[in-house]
């Protein structure tokens, strides 16, 4: 099953976008300051720097999340992917959303090269980019990452999927702020990063 | 995994796993189960990481490989050292090529550094390699290498030879390319051990020794090295070295003490000769220096014998004394730059001028009171002396700064007197005058102190007294003036009379009425040469002096010349004498012997003729007028140390001071300021004149402003501004000069920057004008031909609005407009839109500012070509064409009608904020055609009503104006045509390739619009963010036949379509998009429509994609 995917471009895409999400979130995370710097190894990915957690635990969480949606990237049942930064009391602070779109009629082969070209931008901005460079306040904080289907799953397809839960985050009141970071468009994938923040005028809970 | 009810066709879901729960995973970390990590691992885990993808990353650059990155880099690195040694070679003056051929690679730290080495090499026609090849390098330059290294040296040199930097140095000094053999490095290992204590022994000491001192300390050090390369040094001779650098230094403290700053400014408003005759000696002496090997053996020796003449000098010690508690360097003095003019000879010469001017302000016109009557009575006896032909008195007083400040003491009458800064015995202050009981000993201008004294031991030094001086040229002038009434001064005591025209015939008398008269008024004697020409008479007071007067008639002039030296001829100095001698020449009667023509061709047009015309006594010069300095400038080069950049700052503060009083003092301001800036050469030590310049390296830049300026202020921003182009180390400084040029009477200046300047004008006006700068801008532009046009749109307030716009008008009735004169600004419709137009577009975006941005909106409301008149304009229009006729008649029609263009053009200015439908027909109106285009636009209820004779007119005048381009054919309604079919047209703006939207941009008469198509086509690429960058680099004029609103409502569609088209794909381009139009609106009126119509669509559907607003920066 998983083979045949694979064969498809659709399943090609899902593959690379999965490993990508996963070098993606572990920057975010990095670069957010939630763990100190120590927590993580410097690696190489698509010829640039990136961040590998060495803490087992949170490798694994992160490893897993994402590899649990390669089946739904591939039939293109995933909005997006969040990093929610939540504070004690588990209201979000900060979102750092991958909106992701794949189309679903190409057909033709995947040049991988290119496509990876693409999404190496993202690497290289997501260091850069402003909303990702402010560190989060040093309180007790925790994340979590957050899919967003487009449609609920049909039945579990794979033992995968089961572990996704309905989330009970908490929402804000009012409409977000958001900030863009980095958008690409490289057929057949679009993705877009961008940050979203609590609407300053709104007020708390 | 029960949840699955839910029927939102959205769900979220966050994974939960029992063994990576992202909270427990955080919170195991904080409870301290977080590895600590060590750095050392993480680097070298990176560096092993890193290697192969740096190398990897050579794949997308376009180097291959290392290798020819390298190539690149060092032919790279070749045409910088090019154009470096060409530009130096062009401010480098004597520099030669002796290093042609040399190329040297540094390797390792070098005494001079490998930069100044560089510079060497630059300078003197050598390569540098920044890179060791054995193909391009010639020489290895090191001063001191470990042993594996020299080995490794010679296992890649090749045999190349392995040199001391001394090699170049002395070459440098020597001027010639040496044997690099004594020179190698292998005798320097030899001596490894030796030198390397000797080096610790000197920077130790470098250490301890006062900072003055460091400059002289190095040069010993320099000096050591160079003797030690000759083999010669041993650690006595360095010890004794040592001591003497102990005496030098405590010469130096006691210097300081008690040495006065002596006269090296230069001002532009000095006189040539005697600057020229005072500063000579002195750049004799420098150059001799330079060509000494080496400047600090002079001064060890002259340590070593210092002791013994301070004690012999002690006794000789003349009796006036100067004040000593003055301090002598910027390091010490805040007011340095003050006192230094305070003190400074040639300032007072250079300011001299000034102050005469003023005194005599009549004089330069040739009106004088005449000659006084005394001599009016002996011009009967007149003499065949010349009668028709031209007489020149030549007037110099004798030893003036001695002489002025020993007229109170006889008791110095006959003795040797010098005047100078400094009665130090051992000083290096330079002797600027000398009677001539001290000529007699050898004691000369410009020469140190120590150097009279030794020559004339009873020598009387005194110190300056300015105020005397003034007093005495005073005097001096008063007298000159009383008896001619055309004097041409020369200097505080020097002048040229022509007396040709004078009633009194013996000028030989006169003249020595004139001297007795000066002598018995100042107590100063003076000498005259007369003659028939200014060089002539000059020459005859060098054979007058002292205290005499000589005549040399015109038939003797020959005679004169014939046995006289070249150098004594004015504007022979050390380099054309020597050129003559080469040739020969020695007196001018050789020098007459040769033609004109080779002349020329040997030392140049002007030099050449002023050789062939001097030699034969030959002077065309009149006496006249004092000549307008061209520039005002002070410059300080004695005494400048800094330590650090808050004291240069400041040191320039006070010159900038200085300079602006001077300018004021001469009622003149300036537009070109420049900034000379001597800078220690980099081999050069502590000068051999105390606190002096010693040998520099002369920079200069200059800046040139639209305004002419005195104003302090501006210059210290200006002085400031360019001095940090220098980017030089301020403790290499030496000098510091700023000078003023371009000068423009301070009086007209004002005047003509009334007559060219916008400001008078806007400062009448209601309207704030943000930018002052903007402004004063303006009258540099009013010089260009693009402001000429605009006399007709902005005339002055003073011709009055009326008279502008009758003209710009052209005959039409101005009778209406009378109403608007109220404001000082001309009405908006009175200004001509061709006009308007062919201005620059930043006069444009300034008077669009006056009109508090209407103007843009009036320029594209007029331009329009679509001419959709309503009825009520129109006909106003035509009337107002036959105006007369309306006023005349005086009829009901003919009020209504001036009344409805009143509203008319009131409309036109309320209309870009009311996009009331009904008031934009009104607002096209075309100012160019005034006329509507064809009958068929004007409304025929309206025209009914006029008189006959009126409608006649009418349709006269439109069949002048009927053009076929301006048939519109049928009575519809045009307008409402015109929005029809550009709804259709906005549509789908961005399909196609290029989008549609640029050709109907292109073909569009709004000029924004225009640019905007322009940059699409100039290759910004596809997306609107790179076309918007290329936006912000543009000039952006609106204007254009097409109404104001219509440019915003395109542009606003062009955005919200592109908003559309990229709102699910691309947020980071619409975000890019939107800061950058958001920083554009400040330059555009269309634009800040166009934003703030697009911010509410862009966030409308930015909630429906994204849920959330997009977060806009502020700027």
């Amino acid at each position: 099953m998983e083979r045949k995917d694979n064969q498809t471009p659709q399943g090609e895409i899902a593959r690379i976008l999965v490993e990508f999400l996963e070098v993606a979130i572990t920057s975010v995370v990095f670069l957010k300051g939630v763990y100190p710097n120590g927590a993580f190894e410097r690696r190489r990915y698509m010829n640039l720097v990136v961040h590998k957690a060495r803490h087992p635990q949170l490798y694994e969480y992160i490893h897993v999340a994402v590899n649990g949606l390669l089946a739904f990237l591939t039939k293109d049942l995933i909005d997006r992917v969040a990093v929610v930064f939540l504070d004690d009391g588990g209201l979000p602070i900060e979102r750092f959303v991958f909106k992701l779109n794949v189309n679903q009629s190409y057909s033709s082969k995947v040049q991988q090269a290119d496509l990876e070209f693409s999404l190496r931008s993202f690497l290289i901005k997501l260091p850069l980019s402003e909303p990702l460079t402010k560190i989060l306040p040093p309180t007790d904080c925790r994340w979590e990452i957050m899919a967003y289907f487009r449609a609920l799953p049909q039945a579990s397809t794979s033992k995968d999927a089961e572990m996704w839960i309905p989330s009970d985050a908490k929402q804000w009141q009012q409409p977000a702020v958001i900030t863009p970071i980095k958008s690409m468009s490289s057929e057949p994938l679009r993705v877009q990063v961008y940050a979203e923040d609590p609407n300053p005028s709104a007020p708390k809970n | 995994m029960s949840s699955k009810s839910n029927s939102a066709s959205r769900s979220k879901r966050s994974l939960k796993s029992t063994s990576s729960n992202p909270s427990s995973s955080s919170n195991h970390s904080a409870d301290g189960k977080r590895k600590k990590t060590d750095q050392k691992t993480l680097g070298m885990a990176w560096g092993a990481n890193s290697r192969p993808s740096s190398r990897t990353a050579f794949r997308n650059s376009p180097f291959t490989d290392f290798g020819s990155y390298m190539a690149v880099k060092n032919q790279k690195l070749h045409e910088q050292f090019d154009a470096a040694a060409s530009s130096s070679s062009h401010s480098g003056s004597s520099s030669g090529n002796i290093f042609y051929g040399v190329s040297i690679f540094v390797d390792g730290y070098t005494v001079p550094s490998s930069q100044e080495l560089r510079g060497y090499m630059l300078k003197y026609g050598g390569r540098f390699e920044n890179y060791f090849s054995r193909h391009r390098v010639t020489h290895i330059i090191c001063s001191n290498l470990p042993d594996s290294k020299i080995k490794n040296l010679r296992a890649f040199s090749g045999g190349l030879p392995v040199v001391k930097p001394a090699w170049l140095l002395d070459s440098v000094a020597a001027n010639k390319l040496l044997s690099w053999t004594p020179y190698q490095l292998d005798q320097l290992a030899a001596e490894n051990c030796n030198q390397a204590k000797l080096s610790a022994f000197f920077t130790l000491q470098n250490n301890d020794a006062p900072e003055i001192a460091n400059n002289s300390v190095d040069d010993c050090d320099n000096q050591l090295l160079i003797k030690k390369d000759e083999g010669r040094v041993s650690l006595e001779q360095t010890e004794r070295c040592n001591r003497e650098q102990i005496d030098h230094l405590q010469l130096k403290t006691d210097r300081v003490m008690s040495e006065e700053p002596s006269c090296s400014v230069e001002s532009s408003c000095e006189v040539k000769g005697l600057e020229q005759s005072d500063c000579s000696p002195l750049d004799r002496k420098n150059s001799d220096l330079e060509n000494k090997s080496s400047p600090c053996k002079a001064s060890v020796s002259h340590c070593s014998n210092s002791p013994h003449n301070q004690n012999s000098c002690e006794a000789s010690s003349s009796r006036i004394c100067l004040p000593t508690n003055q301090r002598h360097s910027t390091l010490s003095d805040p007011n340095f730059v003050e006192n230094y003019f305070k003190s400074s000879r040639l300032h007072f010469i250079g300011t001299w001028r000034n102050r005469y001017r003023k005194r005599f302000p009549s004089l330069s016109n040739g009106i004088t009171s005449g000659v006084s009557g005394l001599y009016t009575a002996g011009s009967s006896h007149k003499t065949a002396v010349a009668n028709e032909k031209n007489v020149v008195i030549h007037i110099d007083m004798d030893c003036f700064f001695v002489s002025v400040v020993i007229r109170n003491h006889p008791e110095l009458q006959g003795k040797p007197v010098a005047v100078c800064h400094s009665d130090n015995p051992r000083g290096t202050a330079e002797i600027s005058s000398a009677n001539y009981p001290a000529r007699e000993y050898g004691v000369r201008a410009g020469m140190f102190v120590k150097d009279a004294k030794s020559r004339c031991p009873q020598l009387v030094i005194v110190p300056y007294d300015f105020g005397a001086y003034e007093m005495v040229a005073d005097q001096f002038y008063d007298i000159l003036h009383n008896h001619c009434n055309k004097v041409q001064a020369v200097s505080c005591d020097e002048a040229f009379l022509d007396v040709s025209e004078s009633e009194m015939g013996d000028h030989e008398l006169l003249a020595s009425i004139i001297r007795k008269e000066i002598l018995n008024t100042t107590g100063c004697t003076a000498s005259a040469g007369i003659a028939e020409n200014m060089l002539m008479a000059r020459l005859a007071t060098k054979t007058a002096k002292p205290d005499g007067q000589f005549y040399i008639p015109t038939g003797k002039v020959d005679d004169y010349l014939y046995t006289l030296p070249v150098k004594a001829l004015p504007g022979i100095g050390h380099v054309l004498e020597e050129k003559l001698k080469n040739k020969q020449i020695r007196t001018c009667g050789q020098l007459r012997s040769i033609t004109k023509e080779s002349l020329q061709k040997d030392f140049g047009m002007k030099t050449g003729e002023m050789l062939w015309n001097y030699s034969r006594g030959i002077d065309n010069r009149l006496v006249g007028v004092i000549q307008e300095s061209k520039s005002i400038g002070a410059e300080v080069n004695w005494g400048v140390r800094f330590n650090n950049a808050n004291d240069a700052q400041h040191f320039l503060k006070n010159l900038c001071k200085e300079v602006a009083l001077r300018l004021q003092g001469c009622g003149v301001q300036g537009r070109a300021f420049t900034l000379k800036i001597k800078k220690k050469k980099s081999d050069a030590g502590e000068p051999v004149k105390y606190m002096g310049c010693g040998d520099c390296e002369n920079l200069s830049h200059t800046i040139t402003i639209p305004m002419a300026t005195d104003d302090v202020g501006v210059l210290q921003r200006l002085a400031t501004q360019l001095f940090g182009h220098f980017h030089i180390d301020v403790g290499d400084i030496r000098g510091v000069g700023l000078q003023v040029s371009k000068l423009e009477g301070a009086d007209d200046s004002k005047c003509g920057n009334k007559r060219n300047s916008i400001l008078p004008w806007v400062s009448s006006t209601s309207v704030k004008d943000k930018n002052q700068n903007q402004i004063s801008d303006l009258p540099k532009l009013g010089e260009s031909d693009a402001w000429r046009p605009s006399s007709g749109v902005l005339r002055q307030p003073s011709s009055g609005i009326k008279e502008s716009s009758t003209e710009t008008r052209a005959g039409l009735s101005s009778s209406e407009t009378g109403t608007h004169n109220s404001s000082v600004l001309p009405p908006l419709q009175d200004l001509d839109v061709a006009v308007i137009e062919s201005l620059p577009p930043e006069v444009v975006s300034e008077i669009n500012e006056m009109y508090g941005g209407k103007l843009l909106g009036f320029i594209s409301a007029s331009k329009s070509k679509i001419i959709d008149i309503n009825t009520h304009a129109a006909s106003t229009k035509s009337c107002e064409d036959s105006g007369v006729a309306v006023e005349g008649t005086g009829s009901l029609s003919g009020a209504h009608l001036v009344e409805s263009n009143m509203v008319a053009t009131d409309k036109v200015m309320k209309w870009d904020k009311e996009e009331d439908p009904n008031y934009a027909a009104p607002a096209t109106l075309s100012r160019r055609h005034i006329m509507p285009s064809s009958l068929s636009q004007v409304d025929s209820s309206v025209f009914r009503e006029l008189p006959e004779e009126l409608r006649k007119d009418i349709i006269e005048h439109l069949a002048h104006h009927e053009g076929p381009e301006y048939v519109k054919g049928a009575f519809s309604d045009v307008s409402d045509k015109q929005t029809e079919v550009e709804a259709s047209d906005l549509s789908g703006l961005w399909i196609g390739n290029p989008p549609k939207w640029v050709k109907k941009f292109q073909i569009s008469n709004c000029g924004l619009l225009t640019i905007f198509a322009e940059v699409y086509q100039s290759g910004s690429g596809s997306c609107l963010s790179s076309l918007l960058q290329c936006l912000m680099s543009r000039i952006l004029t609106g204007g254009g036949a097409d109404g104001f609103g219509n440019a915003v409502s395109w542009l606003h569609e062009l955005f919200k379509q592109y908003i559309d088209l990229k709102i699910t794909t691309d947020v980071e381009e619409i975000y890019v998009c939107i800061c950058l139009l958001r920083r554009l609106t400040g330059r555009s009126e269309y634009l800040l429509q166009v934003y703030n119509a697009i911010i509410p669509h862009l966030q409308a559907s930015m909630g429906e994609n994204y849920g959330g607003t997009l977060c806009i920066p502020s700027l």
